[in-house]
């Protein structure tokens, strides 16, 4: 049994009603409630993982959509691994809001380099039958903003909600490849950006 | 010299399963938390139960570098690691947490938006504390819940505030402080899944009160304790006292001590150990600046330098740097049971600092001072101070000290303990170590109540030890390399020579080694535990010290060991009574517990049975500590008095416990007949029976004989054989000689015998005179009670039941005597006379008495409006015959002193007016009467009686007799009202009037003489021309007139209508003087 686990901040955004927290609920207790309340402000959970061998404790963080909540949520965009891009795809509207939540977040998580920050879009809602966005639309988007992975999920049904987030393991962890994250250092740099080092537990 | 005992203060040891190896271990609120080494996962374990079970595990928002809990609040607080940057957060209703999967909820510090009850759940939450720089340390206030942040430069306070659910939703900003307890009544709603829409929540949020900027200090720890901020760096402790209050106010009494050992020069020279305490630690130069933060408007705040401390590595003691370290800083509160002024403000608050070799305790309030300095026997890595023990931790044991928090919080709580009334161990008896228990390798040490809890890694060395030793080996090597090489090229080869092979095998001077290894992965991983290390209770703790201590009083009663290991006793027994009083605060933590499990939870308290149990063996303790004194011929021997009180033994109890044994030599303990004096002395109701009271005469016949008197005239004492005692007095007086008091004594024995003649004869050995000083020097020899304070009953010896009796004369001049010495008061000789049976005459002679002898103006006028009113009882009841059954009294006795004896003596009874002889002329009543009339007629001719206060008393009499008459005419007179008082007198008794007018119209009054008195007269005589008396007056008149006018205005003054005749001598006579002035 290993000591140490990385700790992997991987946070949900995207509008209001969109499926944020019934992914993430699905995703940690396998189950799926179809009246869940509106998230105010900011929550998480933990999950833990086995990812290509690496053991991974991964911290979901699941944020307030509405607009209102956007103070309570902005603070804790810092320190995140991994941002999940969050649409449904019965909503074009909330397609195309996508690029205002990635500025939203690159903004409030002071990443410094955010053309290499590892993004996951998710279409959500899979299972309704009236879309309003075209799996080709998405993928395109993706394309065009930085090569993201796209997964069409569909928290009601479970359809590709571990995959997608195993995915975004592996995105973190192939941004940390080049350093050994799995070995914390021990002195503190003040000014360093959260972002360079990469490490996920130190 | 650290005392050690070996005594048995740890009953039971758990191992808490424990799956990965812990970094961090704090704990609070009944609960052990652990934080796995590097991981990002808290785990609460619960060790009030058996077996220490599972609370819940939760995980952390990044790496936890520093983690502790606040009791006020139930909530966690830690310094944490993600991404190179450091976070502050607090974990509230983290009990909230014990299914993994439950949401977490994240808010930013003052963001109240949210609220579990939304969702339907208490749910856990995790407040994001913002700050400037990065936080070093965090403390909670164990009395408020307030949380103090240590940065780089400066300590950030934020005040605990509780945001009542309800009130939250209808958005009214209410902040309720006191209702936190609310939240824990239900103890069957379990974690959070059935909360009740009505149910009232309180949730946590803190806000930003103030900023202290250090800026020449760097934070290592902080404390933080009902307005006491203190803080430690490497080698400096800074307690300063923080008041938010509109004007500035000095806290704290300067108490300008230094370190007695403190050598001044070493202190100028280097300042190896600077200790500033109270007003003078503002001296320490560390400035402070404070930066007020909060939003509500609570006033200013203020600032006191409290405690100062720096410390230097001492190379000479063998010390190096890095060993120099100070750590284990905390700020303790104590409550008493008697504080009701505030709960938020602890009785005391005790400071406790250490370095590797020696550990500090300070009280903070009411004075700064140093209790006790642990001197500890090797290296300790960490302590815990609670209230009743200090526990240390060295690499290799677990050691237990002895502590004063409760000799302080005692002082506190009674104001008689140092008094002949209560007594405790001094704050500043040395400590003791009670037990050294080996574990191999302890790491850490936090205490929760009786719970001891301990983290040991069997590696003995941590990593870094192991990094550094072998780092410092290499350094030596390299040392010894390059000097064997010195050696060598000057031709000396160092193998071949002892003594500097010796030389270069020692280490050089200690030397710090940067400390860059990182924390890191232990290689074993296995060998590590958690304990927990329970304490026996106070009592039984207690119990196993008094078993200790009579192999002591076996060996060696006398022993400073056994009297010491009693003290200990007595304050471990004292800290645990003072515990029960914080019943309400720590409650809190147990209603917390029986939450989280149904199972039972510890007692939360010393119930009233535990109390009763624990004053019981505090009584018991008093009782050998009262023993240890009694016993004692050496300064402290007075303590044996306030002992055997607090004790509650009666007397014959003590006075067995101090019998000799056959054996010894046969003497009494300075301490116990110190003990046995003060009870004889406190005028105690009990008396004691023949035997016990033969037995208190033979002590002092045989230790003090000086005393006996005194011991015969105590009120326990009535029951002595009296043939048997005056045998002894006998003895003293052929030994000692004659002296009045030991002759009354034996007079007093002589009358319990019933032997009145031999009696009479002792008291006439003496001049009354003497007797009386006799009196004075033993008033207990007349009256009983009454000198310990004025509650007791007073009452009189059958020697004064006597002396009444046959020297009433006597009586009344003792009485006086002691009256005039501040024996008695008044009011308690007005009770002796009342017990008596005389109230009405030897009262009254000594009443009488007392104004001839007094000289206190107050006891004067009582004295005289006493008697006034008891003359004018008298007048009334003697005046007719028709009440004989009142008057008896008063034919009892005549009084001891008559009238004229108290004109002639006393100044306060005038001489008689002439007038009063004209007007009641004597033989017309009773001697009785005429006595009581004297006096009051003298007390009003007198300067001292107030005319107006007797006043309302003479309306009783009334004016219809002539002596009657002659009182109010008096009263009158003294009043001023001559006019009223002439005119009655006119028609009265007009042959007085000449005699009235002679006295009284002087001086001032001379012009009644014509005003009225001139006037008066002829009216009167014109209506009847033939009365020879107001003729006469009349004529008198005249010359006096004639006498004090001039002619023109003797004119003036003829009536018109008068002869010229009867006149013109007056005239000629007025006009010759005249001529001749």
């Amino acid at each position: 049994m290993t000591t140490k686990t990385s700790l992997l901040k991987v946070i949900l955004l995207g509008d209001g009603g969109v499926g944020k927290s019934s992914i993430m609920n699905r995703y940690v207790t396998n189950k799926f409630d179809a009246h869940l309340f509106h998230t105010i402000g900011v929550e998480f959970l933990n999950k833990e993982l086995e990812v290509d061998g690496h053991q991974v404790t991964l911290q979901i963080w699941d944020t307030a959509g509405q607009e209102r909540f956007r103070s309570l949520r902005t603070p804790f965009y810092r320190g995140s691994d991994c941002c999940l891009l969050t649409f449904s795809v019965d909503d074009s509207q909330s397609f195309l809001n996508l690029g205002n939540w990635k500025k939203e977040f690159i903004y409030y998580a002071d990443v410094k380099e955010p053309e290499k920050f590892p993004f996951v879009v998710l279409g959500n809602k899979l299972d309704v039958t009236e879309r309003q966005v075209s799996s080709e639309e998405a993928q395109q988007w993706c394309q065009e903003n930085g090569d993201y992975p796209y997964y069409e999920t569909s928290a009601k049904d479970a359809t590709n909600v571990a995959v997608a987030f195993e995915e975004a393991v592996r995105r973190v962890l192939a941004m940390d490849e080049r350093t050994d994250h799995l070995i914390p250092t021990d002195t503190v740099k003040l000014h360093r950006k959260p972002r360079s080092a990469g490490a996920c537990c130190s | 010299m650290v005392h050690v005992y070996n005594c048995h203060p740890f009953s039971s040891q758990q191992i808490v399963q424990v799956e990965q190896e812990p970094g961090l271990v704090c704990c609070g609120g009944g609960a052990l938390f652990l934080v796995a080494t590097g991981g990002c996962k808290v785990e609460a374990y619960s060790v009030v139960q058996e077996g220490c079970p599972l609370i819940c595990r939760f995980a952390t928002m990044g790496t936890v570098r520093n983690i502790q809990h606040s009791k006020i609040g139930d909530y966690l607080v830690t310094i944490e690691e993600k991404n190179s940057a450091t976070y502050l957060r607090a974990y509230t209703n983290w009990r909230y947490q014990a299914e993994e999967k439950a949401r977490v909820g994240v808010r930013l510090l003052g963001h109240l938006l949210r609220g579990a009850s939304v969702r339907g759940g208490v749910q856990m939450e995790i407040i994001e504390i913002p700050l400037s720089e990065r936080p070093v340390a965090v403390a909670c206030c164990s009395v408020t819940g307030d949380l103090l942040v240590g940065c780089e430069n400066t300590l950030v306070l934020f005040t605990l505030r509780r945001q009542n659910q309800q009130s939250l939703q209808s958005q009214s900003q209410q902040i309720v402080q006191s209702t936190w307890p609310n939240t824990q009544q239900s103890p069957s709603q379990s974690q959070g899944q059935t909360s009740s829409s009505n149910q009232t929540i309180s949730i946590l949020d803190f806000e930003r009160s103030v900023i202290l900027h250090l800026p020449i200090l760097k934070p290592k720890q902080v404390a933080l304790c009902g307005g006491y901020v203190a803080v430690r760096t490497e080698l400096e402790v800074l307690v300063l006292k923080l008041d938010a209050s509109t004007e500035p106010q000095v806290l704290e009494e300067s108490t300008d001590t230094t370190d007695p050992q403190e050598d001044p020069t070493d202190f100028l020279v280097v300042s190896i150990h600077q200790e500033l305490l109270g007003d003078r630690a503002k001296d320490c130069e560390i400035p402070v600046s404070i930066e007020k933060t909060g939003l509500e408007d609570r006033g200013q705040y203020s600032l006191t330098y409290v405690l100062f401390r720096r410390f230097s590595p001492d190379y000479f003691q063998g010390c190096s740097e890095d060993e120099t370290h100070l750590h284990s800083l905390q700020l303790y509160p104590l409550f008493t049971s008697n504080q009701t002024v505030s709960v938020e403000e602890p009785a005391c608050v005790f400071c406790f600092f250490s370095l590797p070799t020696t550990g500090y305790l300070y009280s903070l309030k009411g004075g700064v001072e140093l209790l006790s300095a642990y001197q500890y026997p090797e290296k300790v890595l960490e302590a815990v101070l609670t209230d009743h023990l200090l526990h240390v931790i060295t690499k290799n044991a677990l050691q237990c000290f002895t502590v004063r928090l409760a000799a302080v919080a005692a002082r506190i709580e009674d104001p008689y303990i140092d008094t002949t009334m209560k007594a405790c161990p001094p704050s500043t008896l040395e400590v003791c170590a009670l037990r050294m228990q080996l574990f191999i390798g302890l790491r850490s040490v936090c205490v929760y109540r009786r719970h001891v809890i301990l983290l040991s890694t069997a590696d003995a060395e941590t990593p870094e030890e192991t990094e550094r030793n072998a780092q410092r080996r290499g350094l030596e090597l390299k040392e010894h390399n390059m000097l064997t090489g010195i050696f060598l090229a000057v031709g000396i080869d160092p193998a071949t020579t002892p003594a500097l092979e010796s030389l270069l095998s020692r280490p050089f001077l200690g030397r710090k080694w940067p400390l860059s290894s990182p924390k890191g992965v232990s290689a074993t991983g296995h060998g590590w535990n958690i304990y927990v290390v329970d304490t026996v209770s106070p009592l039984t703790l207690y119990q196993e010290m008094v078993e200790y201590s009579q192999r002591y009083a076996e060996s060696n009663p006398q022993a400073q060991s056994l009297r010491h290991l009693l003290s200990e006793a007595h304050l471990l027994l004292r800290a645990s009574l003072l515990q029960t009083a914080e019943q309400l605060q720590d409650s809190e933590d147990y209603l917390v517990v029986s939450l989280q499990r149904d199972g039972p939870a510890e007692r939360p308290t010393a119930t009233q049975a535990d109390t009763q149990e624990l004053e019981e063996a505090l009584r018991q303790n008093c009782a050998q500590l009262g023993d240890c004194f009694s016993r004692d011929s050496q300064k402290d021997c007075h303590l044996a008095l306030p002992y055997y009180r607090m004790s509650g033994l009666p007397v014959t109890e003590v006075i067995a416990r101090n019998r000799p044994l056959p054996s010894s030599p046969h003497s009494y303990g300075t301490g116990f007949l110190f003990y046995l004096k003060h009870y004889l002395l406190e005028e105690s109701e009990q008396s004691l029976s023949r035997e016990a009271a033969d037995e208190v005469i033979d002590i002092f016949s045989q230790s003090e004989p000086s005393q006996l008197v005194s011991v015969c005239a105590s009120p326990p004492m009535t029951n002595i054989s009296p043939a048997r005692t005056l045998r002894i007095l006998q003895n003293l007086e052929d030994t000692a000689g004659v002296s009045v008091p030991l002759t009354i004594t034996m007079a007093t024995m002589m009358l319990q015998m019933g032997d009145l003649q031999q009696y009479t004869q002792l008291m006439e050995r003496h001049a009354e005179m003497l007797l009386v000083y006799g009196f004075i020097e033993e008033p207990r020899l007349l009256v009983h009670g009454g000198v310990g304070g004025q509650h007791t009953l007073i009452r009189p010896t059958a020697l004064t039941r006597q002396l009444a009796k046959s020297h009433p004369g006597l009586m009344v001049a003792a009485m006086v005597a002691l009256h005039e010495n501040n024996k008695v008061q008044l009011e308690q000789a007005d009770r002796i006379f009342k017990e008596l049976g005389c109230e009405n005459c030897l009262q009254v002679d000594f009443w009488e008495a007392m104004l001839m002898a007094s000289s206190q103006e107050a006891v004067i006028q009582e004295l005289l409006f006493r008697l006034a009113s008891v003359y004018i009882d008298r007048l009334t009841n003697t005046q007719s015959d028709s009440h004989p059954d009142q008057s008896y009294t008063l034919l009892k006795r005549r009084s001891l002193k008559s009238a004229d004896d108290l004109i002639n003596s006393c100044s306060h009874f005038g001489a008689l007016h002439p007038w009063l002889t004209v007007l009641s002329p004597v033989h017309t009543t009773s001697y009785q009467h005429q006595e009581a009339l004297h006096k009051l007629q003298s007390l009003l001719c007198g300067p001292s009686l107030s005319v107006d206060s007797v006043f309302p008393l003479l309306e009783r009499l009334s004016e219809d007799t002539l002596w009657g008459f002659s009182l109010h005419l008096l009263c009158a007179t003294r009043r001023g009202q001559y006019g009223n008082s002439i005119e009655k007198l006119l028609d009265r008794c007009p042959q007085a009037i000449i005699a009235y007018a002679n006295h009284q119209l002087q001086d001032k009054n001379m012009v009644l003489w014509w005003q009225k008195l001139l006037p008066e007269l002829c009216n009167r005589t014109r209506v009847s021309a033939d009365n020879a008396i107001l003729l006469a007056a009349l004529k008198e008149t005249l010359v006096v007139v004639s006498m004090e006018t001039s002619p023109a205005e003797f004119l003036e003054l003829i009536p018109d209508d008068g002869t010229a005749s009867y006149f013109l001598p007056h005239l000629l006579t007025c006009s010759q003087r005249h001529l001749l002035a």
